[in-house]
C-alpha cells in the first residue's frame, strides 16, 4: 500500500508539467458530456408538455401557455443567466453543468463542495478545488437523486406517518447549513466572514430586486475583500 | 382531480420521468469517473478522491430529507412522474408550485381545485418546463465561454491568486446572503443558525486535533441533526 502511495505521489510530481494537458482533457470530456446530458434533458422536458398537448389532445392553447409563461418568466429569467455567472467562480466548469442539472446549488452543491474542500485541503477557484468541488457534487447529486425516487415511489407513506412537527423541523436544516458553513470559512478569514454577512443582512433588507440579491451580495462581497486585500499589501509594503 | 391524476401518473410520462432521471445518472457517474481520473493530474491522492466523494454524499443528507419533505407536496397535484422530473432537476419546490400555479391560473383553474382540469394542468406542466429549460441552455452554450475567460484570469501567477480570492469572496458572499435570508425567517432560525455556527467549528478543530477524518466528513450531516433538534425544541 505504502508502495501505492509512493508511486501516486511520484506521478503527481512529474506529471506536474502534463498537469495542464490531463486538465484540459478533462474539461473537454467535462464540456462534451455535459452538454449532451444538458440538451437532453432540455429535450425530455419538452417532450413532457408536447406528449400531453398534440397526443393526448390536451393542449390549452399557445396563448395560455405564453400568458402562463410571461407571468412565471418575470421570477425564472433574470436567474437564467444570473445565477450561472454569480456561481461559476465557485463551481468551476465541472461543477456548473453539474450544479445547474440537479438543481438545489446554494443549499447542497455548494456547501458539499465546501465542506469536501475542508476534507481534501484544496482551495476554491483552483483546479485542485474545482476537482474536488465536482467530485463531492457528484456524490451528493447520487444521494439526493436516490432518496428523491426512493420516496416518490412509496416512501410517501413513511413521511406521512412521521409526526407534523417533527416533518416541520426539517426545515431547520438550510440555517444549520448557512451557519456551519459561513462559521468554517470565517474561522480561517474572519474579517472576510464579517464581510459577507454585512453585505447579505444588506441585500435581504435593502429595496432590491429579489433576482438580483444573490449576485449583489456575492459583487460587493468579493469587491470589498479585494479592496480589503489590496490595502493591506500596501500596508506590508510601507 | 381524479381524472387529472390518472392522467398525470400514466405509464408514457412515467417513461420520460426514467429517461430523465437516467440522464441525471449518468452525467453524476460520467463525472465521477472524469473527476476521479482528473485528480491524479491536480494534486489528489486516490484517498483524497473518494473521501471528496464521500463528503459531499454525507454532506448531502440533510438537505435531501428537507427537499423531499416539500416535493412530496406536489404529488397530489401534479402526480408522481412529473412532480419527480421537476425536483430531480434544478428548479426548487417552491419556485416550480410558482410556475404550476401561475399555468393552472392562465387555463382559468386553481392548481388542486374543483376545477382543475387535465388541459389546466397541461399548462401547468408547459409553464414549468418552459421555466426551467432557461438554466439548462443557458449552461450548455455558455459554460465552455466561462471557462475560457477563467482560463485568461488565472494564466499567471498573480492573477490566479486573485481568482482565487475571487472565488473565495463569492463563496462566502453566497453563504452570507443565505444565512442572513434565514435570520430574516425567524427568531428561532436565527438561534439554530447561530448553533450551528458553534458546533460546526468545534467539530473541524476536535477532527483536525484528534485525526478523526471521518468525523469532518460527516461534520455538515451532524450540523443539520443538531439544527434539526435544536429547532424542534425551540419551536
Amino acid at each position: 500500500m505504502n508502495n501505492f502511495m509512493a508511486k501516486i505521489d511520484a506521478g503527481t510530481q512529474t506529471n506536474s508539467h502534463a498537469s495542464q494537458g490531463g486538465f484540459s482533457d478533462f474539461h473537454n470530456k467535462v464540456h462534451f458530456w455535459g452538454r449532451i446530458t444538458m440538451f437532453g434533458v432540455v429535450i425530455m422536458t419538452l417532450l413532457l408538455p408536447t406528449y400531453l398537448s398534440y397526443v393526448l389532445g390536451l393542449h390549452p392553447g399557445w396563448s395560455v401557455i405564453l400568458n402562463g409563461f410571461i407571468a412565471y418568466g418575470a421570477v425564472v429569467i433574470p436567474l437564467w443567466i444570473v445565477e450561472p455567472i454569480s456561481y461559476y467562480p465557485v463551481l468551476g466548469v465541472s461543477g456548473t453543468y453539474l450544479a445547474f442539472l440537479n438543481g438545489n446549488i446554494g443549499n447542497m452543491c455548494i456547501p458539499s463542495a465546501a465542506m469536501a474542500q475542508e476534507v481534501v485541503g484544496s482551495e476554491p477557484g483552483t483546479k485542485k478545488g474545482e476537482v474536488t468541488a465536482t467530485l463531492a457534487i457528484t456524490g451528493a447529486a447520487l444521494v439526493n437523486t436516490t432518496v428523491l425516487i426512493v420516496v416518490i415511489l412509496g416512501g410517501s407513506a413513511i413521511l406521512g406517518i412521521l409526526p407534523q412537527d417533527i416533518v416541520d423541523s426539517l426545515a431547520f436544516v438550510l440555517p444549520a447549513i448557512y451557519g456551519g458553513v459561513i462559521a468554517q470559512i470565517a474561522i480561517e478569514k474572519p474579517s472576510w466572514g464579517v464581510i459577507g454577512i454585512i453585505f447579505g443582512v444588506t441585500m435581504n433588507l435593502a429595496p432590491v430586486p429579489e433576482a438580483l440579491e444573490t449576485f449583489l451580495a456575492i459583487v460587493c462581497t468579493v469587491g470589498a475583500i479585494m479592496l480589503l486585500n489590496n490595502m493591506k499589501s500596501k500596508k506590508n509594503n510601507e | 382531480m381524479s381524472e387529472v391524476l390518472s392522467v398525470a401518473n400514466s405509464w408514457p410520462l412515467w417513461i420520460i420521468a426514467i429517461v430523465v432521471m437516467s440522464l441525471v445518472y449518468f452525467q453524476s457517474i460520467k463525472f465521477m469517473l472524469l473527476g476521479s481520473k482528473a485528480g491524479e493530474s491536480v494534486g489528489m491522492t486516490k484517498k483524497d478522491v473518494r473521501a471528496a466523494i464521500r463528503t459531499g454524499a454525507y454532506s448531502s443528507l440533510g438537505p435531501s430529507f428537507a427537499i423531499v419533505v416539500v416535493a412530496i407536496s406536489l404529488i397530489s397535484i401534479l402526480g408522481n412522474p412529473v412532480t419527480l422530473v421537476r425536483i430531480g432537476i434544478i428548479g426548487s419546490a417552491p419556485v416550480e408550485a410558482v410556475g404550476a400555479t401561475v399555468g393552472a391560473e392562465a387555463a382559468g383553474s386553481q392548481l388542486g381545485g374543483a376545477d382543475y382540469t387535465s388541459i389546466a394542468f397541461t399548462a401547468a406542466v408547459w409553464v414549468m418546463c418552459l421555466g426551467g429549460i432557461g438554466w439548462l441552455l443557458v449552461t450548455a452554450i455558455f459554460t465552455k465561454s466561462l471557462g475560457k475567460i477563467q482560463a485568461k484570469a488565472t494564466n499567471t501567477q498573480v492573477k490566479l491568486e486573485r481568482f482565487k480570492m475571487i472565488s473565495t469572496g463569492a463563496m462566502i458572499g453566497v453563504f452570507g446572503y443565505l444565512g442572513a435570508k434565514q435570520m430574516v425567517v425567524g427568531i428561532t432560525e436565527s438561534l439554530v443558525l447561530v448553533v450551528a455556527a458553534i458546533v460546526m467549528p468545534i467539530l473541524i478543530v476536535v477532527a483536525n486535533k484528534y485525526k478523526l477524518g471521518w468525523l469532518k466528513e460527516w461534520s455538515l450531516g451532524i450540523v443539520c441533526l443538531v439544527g434539526i433538534i435544536f429547532g424542534y425544541y425551540m419551536s
